[in-house]
C-alpha cells in the first residue's frame, strides 16, 4: 500500500510543458537517486502453471462472453470474443433485439479503446499523478461540509443513461445529499425530447417518408431499423416486393442513399415543402392532377417528388410510415406523427411508448444551460462530472472553463485526461465498459447486464463504483454486488441467481414488473428512470387526435410559426447544418485511429471533419476542396476547410461534430475542425444566419477515393425493380464448368440493393484481420490498407445524384491475374478456390498490384506495425499473421475462420454446415447484404443467392471469374394504379 | 596492303579516319590518355562530381534500406514508379553498346571501329545502374534471391510464368555477356597499355588483366574466332532483353500495358535512347580529349541517322497505341489513350511529344546534323524524352485503371529523385574511371583500320 502509494501507477510518465531546466533538474535527481537504490522490489508472488487447468479455457481456442455496449446510453448486445482472458474482437449478439449478431462501425472499433494507450491511468490531481487514496481523503473532507449542508452547492453531471443500477445510484446520491442537483447532457440528439419515444417497424412499411432522418445508420437502434428495411428489399428468385422510400434531407446520407426518390433540401425549405406534402395528401385520389396554394409556389423537383410521394402512399396507407430525424424540431416530428396517423401507420408500423433513458427525469435538474446558470449564479461549490466531456461538447460550459477550474471541488471521471479533465481539481480514470460490471437498456428497453472480460488495465473505476463510493464511502463499492443488488430486488436467491446466469448468458436480462415499483401495466415498460407514465392531458399527440387532417394542418401551423419566430435572425445568411460525425460521434470516438481512418460515407475523408457544401454553392462562392472558410455567427466564428459534395442541398452549409479536439490523446488531437462553438446559444443542430467568408488558406483534405462517377464502366449496376429478372450479358463464354472442382468451393455474393455503405465490415474486418492504421499522411499517399472498402459513386445531375456505394473486398478470382505475375508464388490458388497470399514468401515486387483490375491488394509500403511495446498489439487476432513491411497482404475470406470450421467438422466427423463459416464482414453487417458459403452445395445460401438472374460480376468482361459476385442495386418504380 | 588514305574518300566529311593518322599516331594519342600524368582538370572536376552523386546514392539507398520502399511516391493503385523507370531507361541506354558492337560488326559496318569500346563500357555502366534498381525496388530487397532458380530445403522455385523471372535470366545474361565481349576485345589493347606503361606496378596491373597476351599468331587466331563468336551471342541478346523488359508490362492485363506491340516497341526505344546517350557523351568527349581525327563528323552523322530511323519506329509505335486502343472499341484501353493526351499527366506526354518526336526531325538537314550543338541537344532531348516516355508508360497507365474508385495519382518524392541523381552519378562516375584506366577507343581496330587492313571480322 505505502508503495502504491509513492509510485503511483503512471507517476514515471513524461508530464506536460516540461522546459529544459526542468528536464536537466528532475534528470539530475533521477540519476543520483537510482544510484541510491538501484535494486529491484521483488513482486513477492511466485508464477506457476496451473495444476488444474480452468475449465473450458483452451489455448487457441476462443471463448465468447456476451455484454452490451452503450451506444448513446442504450444498450446493443454483443459477444466478445477472448483469447486467454484478452479481448480481441467484438461481434453482435444474435440474441439481443438490437443487434441480432449485427454491429456497426462504432461498435467494432469499441475494442480498440480498450487497448488505448492514452487512457487515464492514474488519477490526475490538478494534472499531477495522485492516487485514488487521495482523492477518498480529499472527497472525505467535502463530504462532511456538504453533510452539513445536506448537499445544498454539489452539483453532479452526467450523461442522460439508460442504466437502471445507475439510476439507483444517483437516487441513492440524492438521498444521501437531498440539496444536491443532478444535470445531464448529450451534444447528440435526445430522442424523446416530449417523454415519448417513437420506434418503428420499417419492414411492414411500404412507403417510407424520412425527413432528415438518418435513422438506417445513425440512431440506437439503425441496426434493428436497417434489418428490417432490408427484409422488403430483398431480392429473391427475381422476385421483390414493391416499396419504396422517400427521403428529403440537407446533406447525403446513407439514408439518404438507400433513397428510390431523394430531395435534396436545405432547412428553410422544409416547412414550405411540408406544407405542399400536407395539401397534397389531403386531396383526395380524383383531384391529384389539380395543384393546391402550398404546392404552386414548390420547385418543379419538389413538385414531383410530392406528386409521386402522394400517390404511393395513398395507394398503399396504412403500410406507410413517416420518419422524422431526431435533429429535426418538435414541430416536425409532431408533423411526421400527425401524418402517420392520418395514414393509418400508428400502431401498425409505428408506436410510441415512454422514453428508455433518462433525459427528462423530473429528478434531473436540467441539462448545460441549467447547470451554466447555476454556475454563473455562484450556486454550484462542488462539481463532479461523470463520463461526460463538457468542456468541449458544450459551448455554454467551455466558456465557464474558468469558473468550474475556480471551484473548491471539482472531480472528472473521464477514460481519458480530456479538455475537462484539464479544467477540473480531479481527474480520475474510468474503466472502459469491458472492464466492468454494468447494466443498461437496449432503445426497444430490453435491459442487460454488462459484464467485464478483463481487469482494469488501467486501474480505472466505473461510473457505478464511482458514484457509489462518492455518497457511502465505507459500504463496499464493487460493481458487481451493485448490479446484482438492483436486479436481485423480489426475489427469491436462487431464482435470482438462475437468471442472474441466464442473463449473462444470453446477454439479455429478463424483466420482472417488481423492478423499480414499476405499475405494472401490461405491455407497457416502466420509465426506468420510475417516472410515471407521461400524462395523457399534457400529452402533445392527442391534440386532434380524432380529426388527423387538421392535426397535420396544426403542426405545420406549429411549425411555419416556429420559423416565424426564427426568420428575425436569420434575414440573411446561410444556414447551417450541424450532424454528429459517422464515426467520431461528437468527439467521444477521437482517440480510436480505426474510427479516425475509416473513410467517411459518402465523403470518404478520413482523420478530418470538413464544412460540406453542394457543387452549385462551391461554383457560386468560387470554392474549391480544401480552402478553408470561415463561418460565423454572431456568438462565435470557426474556420473550417470545405468540401464539395454531390447531392448536398444548395444554400446550407453541414459540419460535423467530434473534431477539433485540444485533448484527445495522440490520436484525435488537433484533428479537423471544431463546430461546436456555432452552437453557441441555440444548442440546436440548425442554425441559421450564416455567415461565410473565404481565407486565403488551404488546408489538405484526406479522402480513399478521388473519383466520384463511374465513367460509364458500370460497376454498380442499377436496375429498376421491374426488370431484375432480367439477366446482366454474360461478356465471357468459358470451357470450364460453372462449378469449380475441389471439396469446397467458397464464394461470395454482395446484395449491392440492401448494403447500406455502412462501413461495419471494413471495421470488422480491421479488427480480425489485423489490419494496420496508417495515419493521414500515408492516406494522401494512396497506402490505406483497409482489406474491404466501400466505394461510393455519384451518378448523374450533381445537383441531385444518385448515390451509389459498393463494398469492394478481393474477388478472389479463378483466374486471378495477380497470380500470374508473382515471381516468387507468393500468391497461389487454393484447391478450394482462395487466391491465397504467402506473406512470408512475399518479397514485394508488387506486380500483383499493379495487376488487379479491383485494386484491392495493399501493401506495406512502410513498418506500420504498432511499436512491440503498445497495449495496442494486444487486440490482435492471433489466428493471422501481423504483415512485416514491404510485404503484399489483401483479403482472405477469412480463412482462419475457414480453418476453424473444417477443424471442427473433422472433430464431429460431418461436413461443413451452410453458415457454419461467417467472414467477419459477413458476420457484422446488418443487413445481410453479404452471404459468403460453399459454391459447391448447390443448397447453401450463397449458391442460391448467385443463381439469382441479376447476379453479376465486378469487370466480368475481363474473365478473370471472380467467385465474389454482386446482386444489383434496385431502384424501385411507382406503385401501379390500384 | 595499299592502303587508301582516307584523305582519298569522297569528301573529308565523309571519312573514318582523319587524314594523316597511321598506326602508331594512333596508338600513340589512344594511350596517352589513361598513361597522362597529372589527369586533366576535366577529368578531376568532372569525377569529383559524379563522385558527390555516388554519395548522393549511397544515401539514398541507406535511408531506402531503414525505412523500407515506402519513401518514395509510389502507392495503391500506381504501385511501381521511379525504380522501374529508371530500371528501363537505363536497360535502354544499355543496348546501344551491344548494338553497335556486336549488330554492325556482322554487318561489316566500319564507322563501328572507334566508338564501340566507348559504347560498350557505357552499355556495362548503364546495366550496373539498372540492375540496382530492382534490387531496391522490392519491398524486401534481402530476399531478391528468391527470384533465382536456387536449390532451396523447402523445394520452392520461381514462379515461371511470371515476366519478372524471365527478366532476372534476360538482365543478367545480358550483363554477362556485354562484359565478356567487352573484356575479350580490351585484351590486346591492355597488352598495348602494359607495354608503355611507366612504373613496375602499372605494367604488372595491365599485365595481370592481358592475360599474357604476347600478340602471338595463334593469339590472333583464337582472338579473332572468340571475338565473333561473342559478337554472334550478343547479337540477339540485344534484342531478348528489351523485349522481356517490354514483356513485364505487356503480360499484365492493364490498359496501356497490355499490347503485344511492346517487345518491338521496347527495342526500337531502347536503342534510340541507347544512341543519344551515345552522341550525348561522345560530342563533349572527342572536343575534351580531341579525338576528332578518329570519332569523325562522319560518325556523329551516321549516328544521327540510325537515331533517327530509331525515332521514327518509336514514332509508329506511339501511333499504334492510339490506333488500336481505338480499333480495340475497349472503353478501359481508350480511356488511358485519351487521359495521357488530356488527363493529369498530359504535360508528360505532350513533352514526350516535343522530345522525342518532334525534336529529331532537325536532323532532315545535313546542315544542322552535323551542327555539334544541335545534335547534341536533339541528344540530350532523346535521352529526356525516353525517359519521359517509361513514366507516361508506367505512371499514366496505372494510376488511372479499370475501377474509378481506386484512381489515385503518383508524386515522386525527394527519395525518387536523389536515388536517380544517384545513379546518374554512379555512371558518370564510371564513365571517368573507364576513361582514366583503359583506352576509351579500340586501338586493334583502329590500326587495322588505319591500315584499311581488314578488320578482325574476316
Amino acid at each position: 500500500m505505502a508503495a502504491t502509494a509513492e509510485f503511483p501507477f503512471g507517476a514515471g510518465d513524461w508530464l506536460p510543458g516540461m522546459d529544459r531546466r526542468e528536464f536537466l533538474r528532475l534528470m539530475g535527481a533521477s540519476l543520483a537517486l537510482g544510484g541510491v537504490s538501484g535494486c529491484v522490489r521483488p513482486t513477492g508472488d511466485t508464477l506457476v502453471p496451473y495444476v488444474a487447468a480452468p475449465e473450458e479455457a483452451l489455448p487457441g481456442r476462443p471463448k465468447y462472453y456476451a455484454t452490451a455496449v452503450p451506444v448513446e446510453g442504450f444498450a446493443r448486445g454483443i459477444l466478445v470474443e477472448t483469447h486467454l482472458g484478452r479481448p480481441t474482437k467484438i461481434e453482435g449478439n444474435p440474441d439481443h433485439p438490437e443487434s441480432r449478431g449485427a454491429t456497426d462501425a462504432i461498435t467494432q472499433a469499441a475494442i480498440l479503446d480498450l487497448y488505448d494507450p492514452d487512457r487515464s491511468c492514474t488519477p490526475l490531481r490538478r494534472g499531477e499523478p495522485s492516487t485514488w487514496t487521495a482523492f477518498a481523503d480529499e472527497w472525505g473532507r467535502q463530504r462532511e461540509i456538504f453533510a452539513g449542508t445536506g448537499g445544498r452547492g454539489l452539483a453532479l453531471l452526467t450523461e442522460p443513461t439508460t442504466s437502471p443500477t445507475l439510476l439507483r445510484e444517483l437516487e441513492q446520491f440524492r438521498t444521501a445529499f437531498p440539496g444536491s442537483r443532478w444535470y445531464q447532457h448529450t451534444a447528440l440528439a435526445d430522442y424523446a425530447p416530449d417523454g415519448w419515444q417513437f420506434d418503428y417497424d420499417l419492414g411492414r412499411a411500404r412507403v417510407i417518408l424520412a425527413i432528415g432522418s438518418d435513422c438506417l445508420f445513425r440512431h440506437p437502434a439503425c441496426l434493428r431499423y436497417a434489418r428490417s428495411f432490408a427484409k422488403l428489399r430483398r431480392v429473391e428468385q427475381g422476385q421483390v416486393p414493391r416499396s419504396r422510400l422517400y427521403v428529403i434531407e440537407s446533406t447525403p446520407t446513407l439514408t439518404g442513399a438507400m433513397a428510390d426518390v431523394r430531395l435534396p433540401a436545405s432547412p428553410t425549405r422544409l416547412n414550405q415543402i411540408l406544407d405542399g406534402i400536407t395539401e397534397a395528401m389531403g386531396a383526395d385520389s380524383a383531384g391529384e392532377g389539380a395543384v393546391g396554394p402550398a404546392v404552386a409556389v414548390l420547385s418543379p423537383d419538389e413538385r414531383s417528388f410530392i406528386r409521386s410521394l402522394a400517390r404511393d402512399w395513398r395507394l398503399v396507407a396504412p403500410e406507410v410510415l413517416c420518419v422524422a430525424g431526431d435533429e429535426q424540431g418538435s414541430a416536425i416530428r409532431r408533423w411526421s406523427w400527425a401524418l402517420n396517423e392520418r395514414g393509418g401507420a400508428v400502431g401498425h408500423t409505428v408506436t410510441r411508448r415512454a422514453a428508455v433513458r433518462s433525459d427528462g427525469d423530473p429528478r434531473s435538474a436540467g441539462g448545460a444551460t441549467a447547470l451554466a446558470a447555476a454556475l454563473r449564479g455562484g450556486e454550484v461549490k462542488a462539481l463532479v462530472i461523470v463520463s461526460a466531456n463538457p468542456i468541449y461538447t458544450s459551448p455554454e460550459i467551455r466558456d465557464l472553463a474558468d469558473s468550474i477550474h475556480r471551484l473548491p471541488f471539482s472531480a472528472h471521471l473521464g477514460s481519458h485526461a480530456d479538455e475537462t479533465a484539464a479544467v477540473c481539481r480531479w481527474h480520475l480514470p474510468e474503466a472502459h465498459f469491458l472492464e466492468t460490471w454494468g447494466d443498461l437498456r437496449g432503445f426497444d428497453g430490453t435491459p442487460s447486464v454488462m459484464q467485464p472480460l478483463i481487469e482494469p488495465l488501467y486501474g480505472g473505476r466505473s461510473a457505478l463504483e464511482v458514484l457509489h463510493a462518492l455518497h457511502a464511502p465505507t459500504a463496499t463499492g464493487n460493481g458487481y454486488d451493485l448490479v446484482r443488488e438492483t436486479w436481485r430486488q423480489g426475489d427469491a436467491a436462487t431464482e435470482f441467481e438462475l437468471r442472474w446466469a441466464s442473463a449473462l448468458r444470453r446477454g439479455r436480462m429478463e424483466e420482472r414488473p417488481a423492478h423499480f415499483g414499476g405499475d405494472g401495466v401490461p405491455g407497457r415498460v416502466p420509465s426506468p428512470s420510475g417516472r410515471p407514465d407521461a400524462d395523457r392531458s399534457t400529452d402533445p399527440f392527442v391534440l386532434g387526435a380524432h380529426a388527423p387532417v387538421g392535426m397535420v394542418a396544426e403542426a405545420a401551423a406549429l411549425a411555419g410559426k416556429e420559423e416565424g419566430a426564427t426568420a428575425g435572425l436569420a434575414a440573411a445568411g446561410w444556414t447551417l447544418v450541424l450532424m454528429p460525425d459517422p464515426n467520431v460521434g461528437d468527439g467521444r470516438g477521437s482517440n480510436n485511429a480505426w474510427l479516425q481512418e475509416l473513410p467517411r460515407p459518402l465523403t470518404q475523408l478520413v482523420w478530418d471533419n470538413a464544412a460540406l457544401i453542394s457543387p452549385a454553392m462551391a461554383e457560386a462562392l468560387g470554392i474549391a476542396n480544401g480552402d478553408v472558410l470561415a463561418l460565423s455567427t454572431d456568438a462565435a466564428r470557426v474556420e473550417a476547410a470545405a468540401w464539395i459534395v454531390p447531392g448536398h442541398a444548395p444554400g446550407c452549409v453541414s459540419m460535423a461534430l467530434g473534431y477539433g479536439r485540444t485533448r484527445a490523446g495522440f490520436v484525435g488531437t488537433g484533428r479537423g475542425f471544431d463546430a461546436y462553438p456555432l452552437r453557441r446559444g441555440s444548442a440546436g443542430w440548425t442554425v441559421r444566419g450564416l455567415r461565410i467568408a473565404r481565407t486565403d488558406r488551404r488546408y489538405p483534405l484526406v479522402t480513399t477515393q478521388r473519383h466520384f462517377t463511374m465513367e460509364g464502366r458500370e460497376p454498380v449496376r442499377v436496375v429498376p425493380s421491374d426488370r431484375i429478372a432480367a439477366p446482366p450479358p454474360d461478356p465471357t463464354t468459358t470451357l470450364y464448368s460453372p462449378v469449380p472442382p475441389g471439396a469446397h468451393a467458397w464464394g461470395m455474393s454482395i446484395d449491392l440493393g440492401t448494403c447500406l455503405g455502412c462501413n461495419a465490415c471494413v471495421v470488422a474486418c480491421q479488427s480480425e484481420n489485423n489490419t494496420p492504421v496508417v495515419g493521414k499522411d500515408q492516406v494522401a499517399r494512396g497506402r490505406e490498407m483497409h482489406w474491404i472498402r466501400i466505394d461510393r459513386y455519384f451518378e448523374g445531375d450533381p445537383a441531385a445524384p444518385r448515390l451509389l456505394h459498393q463494398p469492394v473486398p478481393c474477388m478472389q478470382c479463378e483466374n486471378a491475374p495477380c497470380e500470374v505475375v508473382c515471381p516468387v508464388g507468393a500468391t497461389v490458388h487454393s484447391s478450394e478456390g482462395l487466391n491465397q497470399m504467402v506473406y512470408n514468401r512475399c518479397v514485394g515486387t508488387r506486380y500483383c498490384s499493379n495487376n488487379c483490375p479491383y485494386k484491392v491488394r495493399r501493401f506495406n509500403f512502410l513498418d506500420y506495425r504498432s511499436p512491440t511495446d503498445s497495449p495496442v498489439n494486444l487486440q490482435k487476432n492471433p489466428d493471422v499473421t501481423v504483415r512485416a513491411r514491404g510485404v503484399m497482404e489483401k483479403c482472405t475470406y477469412c480463412v482462419q475462420r475457414i480453418n476453424r470450421a473444417r477443424i471442427d467438422a473433422a472433430e464431429g466427423n460431418r461436413p461443413i454446415r451452410d453458415g457454419e463459416v461467417r467472414t467477419a464482414c459477413q458476420q457484422a453487417c446488418p443487413v445481410e447484404a453479404i452471404v459468403f458459403g460453399d459454391l459447391a452445395d448447390p443448397s447453401s445460401q450463397v449458391s442460391r443467392r448467385k443463381r439469382e438472374p441479376a447476379n453479376y460480376s465486378l469487370l466480368g468482361e475481363l474473365n478473370t471469374r471472380p467467385r465474389t459476385t454482386y446482386l444489383p442495386k434496385v431502384i424501385h418504380v411507382g406503385f401501379p394504379a390500384a | 596492303m595499299n592502303a587508301t588514305p582516307p584523305a582519298e574518300a569522297d569528301s573529308p566529311g565523309r571519312a573514318l579516319v582523319a587524314p594523316g593518322q597511321t598506326p602508331e599516331s594512333v596508338t600513340r594519342e589512344i594511350t596517352a590518355i589513361p598513361l597522362a600524368r597529372p589527369q586533366s582538370r576535366f577529368w578531376w572536376i568532372g569525377f569529383l562530381v559524379a563522385f558527390a552523386g555516388v554519395m548522393v546514392l549511397c544515401g539514398s539507398v541507406a535511408w531506402l534500406l531503414f525505412r523500407g520502399v515506402g519513401v518514395w511516391g509510389i502507392n495503391v493503385p500506381v504501385a511501381w514508379g521511379f525504380a522501374i523507370i529508371n530500371f528501363v531507361w537505363w536497360i535502354g541506354i544499355g543496348h546501344a553498346g551491344t548494338f553497335i558492337s556486336a549488330i554492325l560488326l556482322l554487318l561489316h559496318q566500319e564507322w563501328r571501329t572507334s566508338i564501340n569500346r566507348f559504347t560498350e563500357a557505357m552499355t556495362l555502366f548503364a546495366v550496373a545502374c539498372a540492375g540496382i534498381y530492382p534490387l531496391l525496388h522490392l519491398g524486401r530487397p534481402q530476399f531478391f534471391y528468391w527470384l533465382l532458380p536456387y536449390p532451396d530445403t523447402m523445394g520452392l522455385w520461381p514462379q515461371f510464368r511470371s515476366p519478372l523471372v524471365w527478366d532476372v535470366f534476360a538482365v543478367s545474361t545480358y550483363a554477362t555477356v556485354s562484359l565478356v565481349f567487352w573484356y575479350v576485345g580490351l585484351l590486346p589493347d591492355l597488352a598495348t597499355m602494359r607495354d608503355r606503361a611507366v612504373g613496375l606496378g602499372r605494367r604488372r596491373l595491365y599485365g595481370l588483366l592481358c592475360l599474357g597476351w604476347r600478340g602471338q599468331g595463334s593469339h590472333w587466331h583464337h582472338y579473332r574466332k572468340v571475338y565473333l563468336l561473342l559478337a554472334g551471342l550478343a547479337a540477339p541478346l540485344v534484342v531478348s532483353v528489351h523485349s522481356i523488359v517490354g514483356m513485364d508490362f505487356a503480360i499484365a492485363i492493364l490498359p496501356g500495358w497490355h499490347s503485344a506491340l511492346f517487345p518491338p516497341y521496347f527495342v526500337a526505344g531502347a536503342i534510340y535512347s541507347g544512341f543519344s546517350m551515345v552522341l550525348t557523351l561522345i560530342i563533349p568527349l572527342r572536343s575534351v580529349y580531341r579525338l576528332q581525327g578518329m570519332i569523325t563528323a562522319r560518325h556523329l552523322d551516321l549516328m544521327a541517322k540510325v537515331m533517327m530511323a530509331m525515332g521514327w519506329i518509336v514514332t509508329y509505335g506511339y501511333f499504334c497505341e492510339f490506333f488500336n486502343a481505338w480499333r480495340s472499341g475497349v472503353i478501359f484501353d481508350r480511356y488511358v489513350a485519351v487521359n495521357r493526351v488530356i488527363g493529369p499527366y498530359a504535360g508528360y506526354f505532350w513533352a514526350l511529344m516535343l522530345c522525342n518526336v518532334a525534336a529529331p526531325q532537325l536532323l532532315w538537314s545535313a546542315r544542322l546534323r552535323r551542327c555539334l550543338p544541335v545534335l547534341f541537344g536533339v541528344a540530350l532531348s532523346v535521352n529526356l524524352g525516353m525517359w519521359i516516355e517509361r513514366y507516361v508508360i508506367v505512371v499514366t497507365s496505372l494510376h488511372r485503371d479499370f475501377l474509378p474508385s481506386s484512381w489515385g495519382m503518383y508524386h515522386a518524392t525527394f527519395w525518387d529523385y536523389s536515388t536517380l541523381l544517384g545513379t546518374l552519378g554512379l555512371f558518370a562516375a564510371l564513365l571517368f574511371l573507364f576513361i582514366r584506366f583503359l583506352p576509351m577507343i579500340s586501338m586493334t581496330e583502329m590500326r587495322a583500320l588505319v591500315t584499311k587492313s581488314d578488320p578482325p571480322t574476316s
